[in-house]
Protein backbone atom coordinates (compact mmCIF):
# COMPACT_ATOMS: atom_id res chain seq x y z
CA UNK A 1 0.00 0.00 0.00
CA UNK A 2 1.32 3.50 -0.77
CA UNK A 3 2.46 5.40 2.28
CA UNK A 4 4.15 8.71 2.76
CA UNK A 5 7.85 8.33 2.25
CA UNK A 6 9.04 10.20 5.33
CA UNK A 7 6.96 8.02 7.64
CA UNK A 8 8.78 4.90 6.61
CA UNK A 9 11.63 4.86 9.01
CA UNK A 10 11.23 1.59 10.88
CA UNK A 11 13.41 -1.44 10.34
CA UNK A 12 12.79 -5.10 10.97
CA UNK A 13 14.59 -6.88 13.80
CA UNK A 14 13.46 -10.32 14.88
CA UNK A 15 10.25 -10.40 12.85
CA UNK A 16 8.84 -7.13 14.07
CA UNK A 17 9.37 -3.46 13.34
CA UNK A 18 11.44 -1.12 15.48
CA UNK A 19 12.59 2.44 15.28
CA UNK A 20 16.37 2.62 15.63
CA UNK A 21 16.40 5.53 18.07
CA UNK A 22 13.75 3.93 20.27
CA UNK A 23 15.61 0.65 20.22
CA UNK A 24 18.79 2.33 21.39
CA UNK A 25 16.84 4.08 24.16
CA UNK A 26 15.23 0.79 25.26
CA UNK A 27 18.59 -0.99 25.32
CA UNK A 28 20.20 1.79 27.34
CA UNK A 29 17.32 1.90 29.83
CA UNK A 30 17.25 -1.89 30.31
CA UNK A 31 21.00 -2.21 30.59
CA UNK A 32 21.21 0.54 33.19
CA UNK A 33 18.33 -0.76 35.29
CA UNK A 34 19.41 -4.42 35.08
CA UNK A 35 23.17 -4.12 35.43
CA UNK A 36 22.78 -1.16 37.78
CA UNK A 37 20.50 -3.08 40.14
CA UNK A 38 22.89 -6.04 40.01
CA UNK A 39 25.87 -3.90 40.96
CA UNK A 40 24.23 -1.87 43.76
CA UNK A 41 22.69 -4.99 45.35
CA UNK A 42 24.25 -6.24 48.60
CA UNK A 43 26.99 -8.71 47.80
CA UNK A 44 25.22 -11.71 49.23
CA UNK A 45 24.10 -14.26 46.64
CA UNK A 46 21.49 -14.66 45.30
CA UNK A 47 20.47 -11.07 46.07
CA UNK A 48 22.36 -9.45 43.15
CA UNK A 49 20.53 -11.66 40.65
CA UNK A 50 17.14 -11.01 42.15
CA UNK A 51 17.85 -7.27 42.15
CA UNK A 52 18.94 -7.62 38.53
CA UNK A 53 15.74 -9.44 37.59
CA UNK A 54 13.64 -6.76 39.27
CA UNK A 55 15.72 -4.17 37.42
CA UNK A 56 14.98 -5.94 34.14
CA UNK A 57 11.24 -5.90 34.81
CA UNK A 58 11.48 -2.24 35.78
CA UNK A 59 13.39 -1.42 32.61
CA UNK A 60 10.79 -3.26 30.58
CA UNK A 61 7.95 -1.30 32.14
CA UNK A 62 9.71 2.05 31.73
CA UNK A 63 10.53 1.43 28.08
CA UNK A 64 7.01 0.16 27.39
CA UNK A 65 5.64 3.41 28.77
CA UNK A 66 8.08 5.60 26.87
CA UNK A 67 8.02 3.88 23.50
CA UNK A 68 5.05 3.41 21.25
CA UNK A 69 4.75 0.09 19.41
CA UNK A 70 5.22 0.38 15.66
CA UNK A 71 1.96 -1.28 14.85
CA UNK A 72 -1.30 0.09 13.53
CA UNK A 73 -3.95 -1.89 15.21
CA UNK A 74 -7.62 -1.76 14.40
CA UNK A 75 -10.66 -3.93 14.54
CA UNK A 76 -12.00 -4.90 11.19
CA UNK A 77 -15.74 -4.50 10.86
CA UNK A 78 -17.29 -7.14 8.65
CA UNK A 79 -16.59 -7.59 4.98
CA UNK A 80 -13.43 -5.52 4.52
CA UNK A 81 -10.25 -7.28 3.58
CA UNK B 1 6.35 -33.92 49.94
CA UNK B 2 4.79 -31.29 52.17
CA UNK B 3 2.06 -28.79 51.56
CA UNK B 4 4.40 -25.80 51.48
CA UNK B 5 6.38 -27.27 48.61
CA UNK B 6 3.21 -28.11 46.69
CA UNK B 7 2.05 -24.52 47.11
CA UNK B 8 5.44 -23.29 45.87
CA UNK B 9 5.15 -25.57 42.85
CA UNK B 10 1.70 -24.26 42.05
CA UNK B 11 2.80 -20.66 42.53
CA UNK B 12 5.80 -21.14 40.24
CA UNK B 13 3.58 -22.77 37.63
CA UNK B 14 1.05 -19.96 37.78
CA UNK B 15 3.83 -17.39 37.40
CA UNK B 16 5.36 -19.28 34.48
CA UNK B 17 2.00 -19.74 32.77
CA UNK B 18 0.98 -16.08 33.05
CA UNK B 19 4.36 -14.66 32.08
CA UNK B 20 4.68 -16.88 29.02
CA UNK B 21 1.08 -16.43 27.97
CA UNK B 22 1.99 -12.79 27.39
CA UNK B 23 5.45 -13.44 25.94
CA UNK B 24 4.05 -16.17 23.69
CA UNK B 25 1.72 -13.73 22.02
CA UNK B 26 4.37 -11.12 21.33
CA UNK B 27 5.52 -11.60 17.74
CA UNK B 28 8.92 -13.01 16.87
CA UNK B 29 9.87 -14.31 20.29
CA UNK B 30 12.29 -17.15 19.77
CA UNK B 31 11.78 -19.97 22.26
CA UNK B 32 15.40 -20.27 23.28
CA UNK B 33 15.91 -16.56 23.60
CA UNK B 34 12.90 -15.99 25.84
CA UNK B 35 12.96 -19.16 27.94
CA UNK B 36 16.65 -19.70 28.58
CA UNK B 37 17.63 -16.36 30.19
CA UNK B 38 14.71 -16.27 32.62
CA UNK B 39 15.13 -19.92 33.60
CA UNK B 40 18.82 -19.31 34.07
CA UNK B 41 18.26 -16.39 36.40
CA UNK B 42 15.84 -18.48 38.46
CA UNK B 43 18.32 -21.35 38.65
CA UNK B 44 21.15 -19.07 39.71
CA UNK B 45 18.92 -17.31 42.23
CA UNK B 46 18.80 -20.53 44.18
CA UNK B 47 15.19 -21.61 43.84
CA UNK B 48 14.46 -25.26 44.65
CA UNK B 49 15.26 -27.44 41.62
CA UNK B 50 11.79 -28.98 41.63
CA UNK B 51 10.17 -25.53 41.67
CA UNK B 52 12.24 -24.52 38.67
CA UNK B 53 11.14 -27.61 36.77
CA UNK B 54 7.46 -26.85 37.46
CA UNK B 55 8.03 -23.27 36.30
CA UNK B 56 9.76 -24.41 33.14
CA UNK B 57 7.10 -26.97 32.21
CA UNK B 58 4.33 -24.44 32.80
CA UNK B 59 6.27 -21.90 30.75
CA UNK B 60 6.71 -24.14 27.71
CA UNK B 61 3.14 -25.38 27.75
CA UNK B 62 1.84 -21.81 28.03
CA UNK B 63 4.23 -20.45 25.43
CA UNK B 64 3.33 -23.19 22.95
CA UNK B 65 -0.37 -22.65 23.55
CA UNK B 66 -0.18 -18.92 22.94
CA UNK B 67 2.46 -18.47 20.29
CA UNK B 68 -0.01 -19.64 17.69
CA UNK B 69 -2.49 -16.89 18.54
CA UNK B 70 -0.82 -14.12 16.53
CA UNK B 71 -0.47 -16.62 13.68
CA UNK B 72 -4.20 -17.15 13.61
CA UNK B 73 -5.17 -13.54 14.08
CA UNK B 74 -2.58 -11.65 12.12
CA UNK B 75 -0.48 -14.21 10.25
CA UNK B 76 2.57 -13.20 12.30
CA UNK B 77 4.37 -16.12 13.90
CA UNK B 78 4.61 -15.76 17.69
CA UNK B 79 7.77 -17.82 17.65
CA UNK B 80 10.06 -19.81 15.41
CA UNK B 81 8.06 -22.96 15.99
CA UNK B 82 4.79 -21.51 14.84
CA UNK B 83 6.24 -20.28 11.55
CA UNK B 84 5.30 -23.47 9.65
CA UNK B 85 1.67 -22.95 10.64
CA UNK B 86 1.31 -19.53 9.07
CA UNK B 87 0.32 -20.84 5.66
CA UNK B 88 -2.52 -22.99 6.98
CA UNK B 89 -3.71 -20.41 9.46
CA UNK B 90 -3.91 -17.88 6.63
CA UNK B 91 -6.30 -20.20 4.79
CA UNK B 92 -8.66 -20.17 7.76
CA UNK B 93 -8.22 -16.44 8.20
CA UNK B 94 -9.08 -15.89 4.55
CA UNK B 95 -12.27 -17.84 5.09
CA UNK B 96 -13.00 -15.55 8.04
CA UNK B 97 -12.35 -18.11 10.74
CA UNK B 98 -9.36 -16.92 12.77
CA UNK B 99 -10.99 -17.86 16.07
CA UNK B 100 -11.54 -21.36 14.72
CA UNK B 101 -7.81 -21.72 14.14
CA UNK B 102 -7.06 -20.53 17.65
CA UNK B 103 -9.42 -23.10 19.12
CA UNK B 104 -8.09 -25.89 16.94
CA UNK B 105 -4.47 -25.03 17.65
CA UNK B 106 -4.97 -24.67 21.37
CA UNK B 107 -6.85 -27.96 21.50
CA UNK B 108 -4.09 -29.61 19.49
CA UNK B 109 -1.61 -28.28 22.05
CA UNK B 110 -3.61 -29.80 24.88
CA UNK B 111 -3.65 -33.21 23.21
CA UNK B 112 0.07 -32.95 22.52
CA UNK B 113 0.69 -32.23 26.20
CA UNK B 114 -1.59 -34.99 27.43
CA UNK B 115 0.21 -37.52 25.24
CA UNK B 116 3.74 -36.22 25.74
CA UNK B 117 3.85 -36.21 29.54
CA UNK B 118 3.20 -39.92 30.23
CA UNK B 119 5.00 -41.06 27.10
CA UNK B 120 8.12 -39.07 27.92
CA UNK B 121 8.23 -40.56 31.41
CA UNK B 122 7.93 -44.00 29.86
CA UNK B 123 10.58 -43.39 27.20
CA UNK B 124 12.89 -41.96 29.81
CA UNK B 125 12.63 -45.19 31.78
CA UNK B 126 13.47 -47.21 28.69
CA UNK B 127 16.54 -45.12 27.92
CA UNK B 128 17.74 -44.71 31.50
CA UNK B 129 19.70 -48.02 31.65
CA UNK B 130 21.91 -46.75 28.82
CA UNK B 131 22.62 -43.56 30.67
CA UNK B 132 26.08 -44.54 31.99
CA UNK B 133 27.27 -45.51 28.54
CA UNK B 134 25.90 -42.31 27.08
CA UNK B 135 27.41 -39.96 29.67
CA UNK B 136 30.80 -41.58 29.26
CA UNK B 137 30.92 -40.51 25.64
CA UNK B 138 29.12 -37.20 26.16
CA UNK B 139 31.62 -35.02 24.29
CA UNK B 140 31.73 -37.38 21.35
CA UNK B 141 27.95 -37.51 21.30
CA UNK B 142 27.73 -33.72 21.31
CA UNK B 143 30.12 -33.54 18.38
CA UNK B 144 28.08 -36.22 16.66
CA UNK B 145 24.97 -34.21 17.43
CA UNK B 146 26.48 -31.07 15.97
CA UNK B 147 27.45 -32.94 12.79
CA UNK B 148 24.05 -34.63 12.59
CA UNK B 149 22.13 -31.38 13.05
CA UNK B 150 24.45 -29.67 10.58
CA UNK B 151 23.74 -32.30 7.95
CA UNK B 152 20.00 -31.96 8.54
CA UNK B 153 19.97 -28.26 7.69
CA UNK B 154 19.60 -26.72 4.27
CA UNK B 155 23.01 -25.09 4.36
CA UNK B 156 24.84 -28.17 5.51
CA UNK B 157 28.34 -27.44 4.27
CA UNK B 158 28.74 -24.10 5.97
CA UNK B 159 27.16 -25.59 9.09
CA UNK B 160 29.67 -28.43 9.03
CA UNK B 161 32.57 -26.08 8.37
CA UNK B 162 31.58 -23.82 11.27
CA UNK B 163 31.92 -26.46 13.99
CA UNK B 164 35.68 -26.55 14.57
CA UNK B 165 36.39 -22.80 14.20
CA UNK B 166 33.51 -21.94 16.51
CA UNK B 167 34.79 -24.41 19.10
CA UNK B 168 38.19 -22.72 18.87
CA UNK B 169 36.68 -19.30 19.45
CA UNK B 170 34.86 -20.47 22.59
CA UNK B 171 37.75 -22.43 24.02
CA UNK B 172 40.18 -19.68 23.04
CA UNK B 173 38.26 -17.12 25.09
CA UNK B 174 38.13 -19.49 28.05
CA UNK B 175 41.88 -20.05 27.90
CA UNK B 176 42.43 -16.32 27.69
CA UNK B 177 40.35 -15.83 30.85
CA UNK B 178 42.37 -18.52 32.65
CA UNK B 179 45.66 -17.15 31.42
CA UNK B 180 44.92 -13.63 32.61
CA UNK B 181 43.47 -14.85 35.88
CA UNK B 182 40.08 -13.25 35.27
CA UNK B 183 38.52 -16.64 35.91
CA UNK B 184 40.12 -19.32 38.15
CA UNK B 185 41.43 -22.35 36.22
CA UNK B 186 38.86 -24.71 37.67
CA UNK B 187 35.95 -22.63 36.42
CA UNK B 188 34.54 -22.72 32.92
CA UNK B 189 32.57 -19.82 31.52
CA UNK B 190 29.49 -21.37 30.01
CA UNK B 191 26.32 -19.47 30.77
CA UNK B 192 27.22 -16.22 29.15
CA UNK B 193 28.54 -17.85 25.98
CA UNK B 194 25.30 -19.78 25.78
CA UNK B 195 23.38 -16.51 25.97
CA UNK B 196 25.76 -14.88 23.53
CA UNK B 197 24.80 -17.51 20.97
CA UNK B 198 21.13 -17.03 21.78
CA UNK B 199 21.14 -13.30 21.25
CA UNK B 200 23.66 -13.45 18.38
CA UNK B 201 21.32 -12.64 15.50
CA UNK B 202 20.04 -9.53 17.25
CA UNK B 203 23.52 -8.32 18.24
CA UNK B 204 24.72 -8.72 14.66
CA UNK B 205 21.77 -6.72 13.38
CA UNK B 206 22.44 -3.99 15.93
CA UNK B 207 26.11 -3.90 15.03
CA UNK B 208 25.20 -3.42 11.38
CA UNK B 209 23.13 -0.41 12.29
CA UNK B 210 26.37 1.29 13.33
CA UNK B 211 27.50 1.19 9.75
CA UNK B 212 25.90 4.13 7.99
CA UNK B 213 26.01 2.60 4.55
CA UNK B 214 24.34 -0.66 5.46
CA UNK B 215 21.91 1.22 7.68
CA UNK B 216 20.73 3.27 4.73
CA UNK B 217 20.46 0.14 2.62
CA UNK B 218 18.09 -1.62 5.03
CA UNK B 219 14.51 -1.84 3.87
CA UNK B 220 12.37 0.72 5.66
CA UNK B 221 8.80 0.20 6.69
CA UNK B 222 5.95 2.33 7.97
CA UNK B 223 3.95 0.78 10.72
CA UNK B 224 2.81 -2.79 10.73
CA UNK B 225 -0.87 -2.98 9.91
CA UNK B 226 -2.79 -5.45 11.98
CA UNK B 227 -6.51 -5.82 11.48
CA UNK B 228 -8.61 -8.09 13.60
CA UNK B 229 -12.17 -9.24 13.16
CA UNK B 230 -14.29 -9.10 16.29
CA UNK B 231 -15.24 -12.57 17.41
CA UNK B 232 -18.04 -13.94 19.49
CA UNK B 233 -17.67 -14.85 23.13
CA UNK B 234 -17.30 -18.52 24.01
CA UNK B 235 -19.54 -19.69 26.81
CA UNK B 236 -18.58 -22.09 29.59
CA UNK B 237 -15.30 -23.94 30.00
CA UNK B 238 -13.97 -25.07 26.62
CA UNK B 239 -13.44 -28.78 26.02
CA UNK B 240 -10.61 -29.58 23.59
CA UNK B 241 -12.13 -32.93 22.70
CA UNK B 242 -15.32 -31.26 21.53
CA UNK B 243 -13.52 -28.53 19.60
CA UNK B 244 -11.65 -31.05 17.46
CA UNK B 245 -13.33 -33.60 15.22
CA UNK B 246 -12.61 -37.31 15.64
CA UNK B 247 -10.25 -37.32 12.67
CA UNK B 248 -8.39 -34.28 13.94
CA UNK B 249 -7.93 -35.90 17.34
CA UNK B 250 -6.59 -38.98 15.55
CA UNK B 251 -4.04 -37.13 13.40
CA UNK B 252 -3.02 -34.92 16.30
CA UNK B 253 -2.45 -37.95 18.52
CA UNK B 254 -0.36 -39.69 15.88
CA UNK B 255 1.78 -36.66 15.24
CA UNK B 256 2.20 -36.06 18.98
CA UNK B 257 3.38 -39.64 19.46
CA UNK B 258 5.85 -39.24 16.59
CA UNK B 259 6.93 -35.96 18.14
CA UNK B 260 7.85 -37.77 21.34
CA UNK B 261 9.64 -40.60 19.53
CA UNK B 262 11.75 -38.15 17.55
CA UNK B 263 12.61 -36.00 20.57
CA UNK B 264 16.25 -35.78 19.49
CA UNK B 265 15.39 -34.20 16.13
CA UNK B 266 14.78 -30.56 15.31
CA UNK B 267 11.14 -29.85 16.24
CA UNK B 268 10.65 -27.28 13.48
CA UNK B 269 11.81 -29.72 10.84
CA UNK B 270 9.55 -32.46 12.16
CA UNK B 271 6.59 -30.08 12.33
CA UNK B 272 6.92 -29.13 8.70
CA UNK B 273 7.55 -32.68 7.56
CA UNK B 274 4.76 -34.42 9.52
CA UNK B 275 2.23 -31.62 9.23
CA UNK B 276 2.47 -31.80 5.46
CA UNK B 277 2.60 -35.59 5.15
CA UNK B 278 -0.35 -36.28 7.39
CA UNK B 279 -2.65 -33.86 5.63
CA UNK B 280 -1.52 -34.05 2.02
CA UNK B 281 -4.48 -36.14 0.92
CA UNK B 282 -7.25 -33.89 2.20
CA UNK B 283 -8.89 -31.88 -0.58
CA UNK B 284 -11.13 -29.33 1.17
CA UNK B 285 -8.79 -26.40 1.99
CA UNK B 286 -10.55 -25.48 5.24
CA UNK B 287 -10.59 -29.04 6.57
CA UNK B 288 -7.02 -29.54 5.50
CA UNK B 289 -5.87 -26.37 7.21
CA UNK B 290 -7.74 -27.22 10.41
CA UNK B 291 -6.25 -30.71 10.45
CA UNK B 292 -2.76 -29.38 9.74
CA UNK B 293 -2.70 -26.70 12.41
CA UNK B 294 -4.16 -28.89 15.14
CA UNK B 295 -1.70 -31.70 14.47
CA UNK B 296 1.25 -29.33 14.06
CA UNK B 297 0.48 -27.66 17.34
CA UNK B 298 0.14 -31.03 19.05
CA UNK B 299 3.47 -32.06 17.63
CA UNK B 300 5.40 -28.96 18.64
CA UNK B 301 4.07 -29.27 22.15
CA UNK B 302 4.88 -32.96 22.39
CA UNK B 303 8.33 -32.47 20.86
CA UNK B 304 9.12 -29.69 23.28
CA UNK B 305 8.01 -31.55 26.38
CA UNK B 306 9.65 -34.83 25.43
CA UNK B 307 12.79 -33.06 24.23
CA UNK B 308 13.13 -31.53 27.68
CA UNK B 309 11.92 -34.37 29.88
CA UNK B 310 13.50 -37.45 28.32
CA UNK B 311 17.12 -36.23 28.37
CA UNK B 312 16.55 -34.65 31.77
CA UNK B 313 15.13 -37.76 33.41
CA UNK B 314 17.06 -40.47 31.60
CA UNK B 315 20.50 -39.05 30.89
CA UNK B 316 21.20 -35.72 32.56
CA UNK B 317 22.83 -34.33 29.43
CA UNK B 318 21.00 -32.04 27.01
CA UNK B 319 20.82 -34.40 24.06
CA UNK B 320 17.99 -32.85 22.09
CA UNK B 321 17.56 -29.48 20.40
CA UNK B 322 14.98 -28.44 23.00
CA UNK B 323 17.07 -29.54 25.95
CA UNK B 324 20.15 -27.83 24.66
CA UNK B 325 18.33 -24.64 23.71
CA UNK B 326 15.41 -23.43 25.85
CA UNK B 327 16.01 -26.11 28.50
CA UNK B 328 19.77 -25.56 28.61
CA UNK B 329 19.85 -23.92 32.05
CA UNK B 330 18.21 -27.00 33.58
CA UNK B 331 21.28 -29.03 32.63
CA UNK B 332 24.14 -26.64 32.95
CA UNK B 333 24.15 -23.37 34.87
CA UNK B 334 27.36 -23.23 36.85
CA UNK B 335 27.80 -23.07 39.77
CA UNK B 336 24.28 -24.34 40.61
CA UNK B 337 23.88 -26.98 37.92
CA UNK B 338 26.70 -28.73 36.10
CA UNK B 339 26.81 -31.68 33.75
CA UNK B 340 27.58 -33.89 36.75
CA UNK B 341 25.05 -32.35 39.08
CA UNK B 342 21.79 -31.04 37.68
CA UNK B 343 18.07 -31.72 37.88
CA UNK B 344 18.71 -35.26 36.67
CA UNK B 345 20.82 -36.00 39.73
CA UNK B 346 18.89 -33.91 42.23
CA UNK B 347 15.33 -35.01 41.60
CA UNK B 348 13.75 -38.41 42.05
CA UNK B 349 11.32 -39.95 39.58
CA UNK B 350 8.37 -38.94 41.73
CA UNK B 351 9.70 -35.38 41.91
CA UNK B 352 9.79 -35.30 38.12
CA UNK B 353 6.26 -36.63 37.84
CA UNK B 354 4.83 -34.24 40.41
CA UNK B 355 6.56 -31.14 39.04
CA UNK B 356 5.69 -31.98 35.44
CA UNK B 357 2.07 -32.73 36.20
CA UNK B 358 1.57 -29.62 38.31
CA UNK B 359 3.32 -27.43 35.73
CA UNK B 360 1.38 -28.90 32.80
CA UNK B 361 -2.01 -28.96 34.50
CA UNK B 362 -1.74 -25.42 35.86
CA UNK B 363 -0.57 -24.08 32.51
CA UNK B 364 -3.27 -25.88 30.55
CA UNK B 365 -6.07 -24.82 32.84
CA UNK B 366 -5.01 -21.18 33.01
CA UNK B 367 -3.70 -20.68 29.53
CA UNK B 368 -6.11 -22.85 27.59
CA UNK B 369 -9.05 -21.15 29.28
CA UNK B 370 -7.60 -17.69 28.74
CA UNK B 371 -6.56 -18.48 25.17
CA UNK B 372 -9.97 -19.62 24.08
CA UNK B 373 -11.89 -16.93 25.92
CA UNK B 374 -9.75 -13.84 25.69
CA UNK B 375 -7.40 -14.46 22.76
CA UNK B 376 -8.56 -11.32 21.07
CA UNK B 377 -8.31 -9.01 24.03
CA UNK B 378 -4.82 -10.21 24.91
CA UNK B 379 -3.65 -9.83 21.35
CA UNK B 380 -5.07 -6.33 21.18
CA UNK B 381 -3.31 -5.42 24.42
CA UNK B 382 0.07 -6.78 23.34
CA UNK B 383 -0.09 -5.28 19.87
CA UNK B 384 -1.16 -1.90 21.19
CA UNK B 385 0.96 -1.44 24.28
CA UNK B 386 4.02 -3.67 24.28
CA UNK B 387 6.72 -2.22 22.03
CA UNK B 388 9.11 -4.67 20.43
CA UNK B 389 11.96 -2.39 21.47
CA UNK B 390 11.22 -3.00 25.15
CA UNK B 391 11.47 -6.76 24.70
CA UNK B 392 14.74 -6.57 22.82
CA UNK B 393 16.02 -4.17 25.46
CA UNK B 394 15.22 -6.54 28.32
CA UNK B 395 16.94 -9.51 26.77
CA UNK B 396 19.96 -7.39 25.98
CA UNK B 397 20.05 -6.17 29.58
CA UNK B 398 19.81 -9.71 30.98
CA UNK B 399 22.59 -10.95 28.75
CA UNK B 400 24.90 -8.09 29.73
CA UNK B 401 24.19 -8.67 33.42
CA UNK B 402 24.90 -12.41 33.21
CA UNK B 403 28.04 -11.78 31.19
CA UNK B 404 29.26 -9.39 33.86
CA UNK B 405 28.42 -11.94 36.53
CA UNK B 406 30.44 -14.69 34.85
CA UNK B 407 33.71 -12.80 34.42
CA UNK B 408 33.34 -9.06 34.78
CA UNK B 409 33.67 -6.31 32.17
CA UNK B 410 36.09 -8.29 30.00
CA UNK B 411 33.46 -10.96 29.54
CA UNK B 412 30.93 -8.43 28.26
CA UNK B 413 33.38 -7.90 25.40
CA UNK B 414 33.90 -11.67 25.12
CA UNK B 415 30.19 -12.32 24.90
CA UNK B 416 29.82 -9.65 22.22
CA UNK B 417 32.52 -11.43 20.19
CA UNK B 418 30.75 -14.77 20.58
CA UNK B 419 27.42 -13.14 19.74
CA UNK B 420 28.74 -11.48 16.59
CA UNK B 421 30.22 -14.71 15.28
CA UNK B 422 27.16 -16.72 16.31
CA UNK B 423 24.88 -14.17 14.69
CA UNK B 424 26.89 -14.29 11.48
CA UNK B 425 26.80 -18.10 11.42
CA UNK B 426 23.09 -18.07 12.19
CA UNK B 427 22.47 -15.80 9.24
CA UNK B 428 24.44 -18.12 6.99
CA UNK B 429 22.15 -20.97 7.99
CA UNK B 430 23.95 -22.56 10.95
CA UNK B 431 21.10 -23.04 13.41
CA UNK B 432 21.13 -22.81 17.19
CA UNK B 433 21.24 -26.61 17.59
CA UNK B 434 24.58 -26.91 15.80
CA UNK B 435 26.05 -23.98 17.72
CA UNK B 436 24.94 -25.22 21.14
CA UNK B 437 26.21 -28.74 20.46
CA UNK B 438 29.53 -27.19 19.46
CA UNK B 439 29.58 -25.17 22.69
CA UNK B 440 29.26 -28.41 24.65
CA UNK B 441 31.77 -30.33 22.57
CA UNK B 442 34.31 -27.48 22.48
CA UNK B 443 36.66 -28.46 25.36
CA UNK B 444 37.11 -32.01 24.09
CA UNK B 445 37.16 -31.05 20.42
CA UNK B 446 39.89 -28.44 20.92
CA UNK B 447 41.94 -30.78 23.13
CA UNK B 448 42.23 -33.13 20.13
CA UNK B 449 44.32 -30.50 18.36
CA UNK B 450 46.60 -29.60 21.26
Amino acid sequence: MPQQRQEEENIEVWEDLVHIKDLVIAIIISTITTLGAYIIAPNDPPKPLIFGLVGAVGGFIISSLLIKPKRNFRYMDEEEE
Amino acid sequence: MDAVLIIQLIAASVAGAILYTIIGIAPGTDETAVLAPVTLVLVLSGFEPIVILAFFIAAIVAKKLTDSIPVAIAGIPGGVMSAPMVEHAMVLKKHGMPELSIRKMASGSVIGTVIAVPMSLLMANLIAPLSDEITQYASQIFLGGAIFLALMTKHRWIALLSIVPFAFLIQGLRMFYWETGIVPEDQTVFTSFFLGITIGPVILKLAELLNGRSRRKLPRFGKKDIAMRRTEKVKGFPNPFKILTGKEIGTTSISSILGVLTFFMSPVGMTIFLGETLTSRIKDPVKKAARAISSMDGLTNAAYLSGTLIPLIAIGLPLSPTAIGPGGPLFNAPPVFTEENNLHHMLSMSDFIVATLIGAIVAISITFYITIKYAQQICAFVFRFIPHEAMLGVFFGLVIMLAYMDAGIVNIVGVIVVALVAGFLHRKGVNYGVQFMTLYAAPWLVSLFL
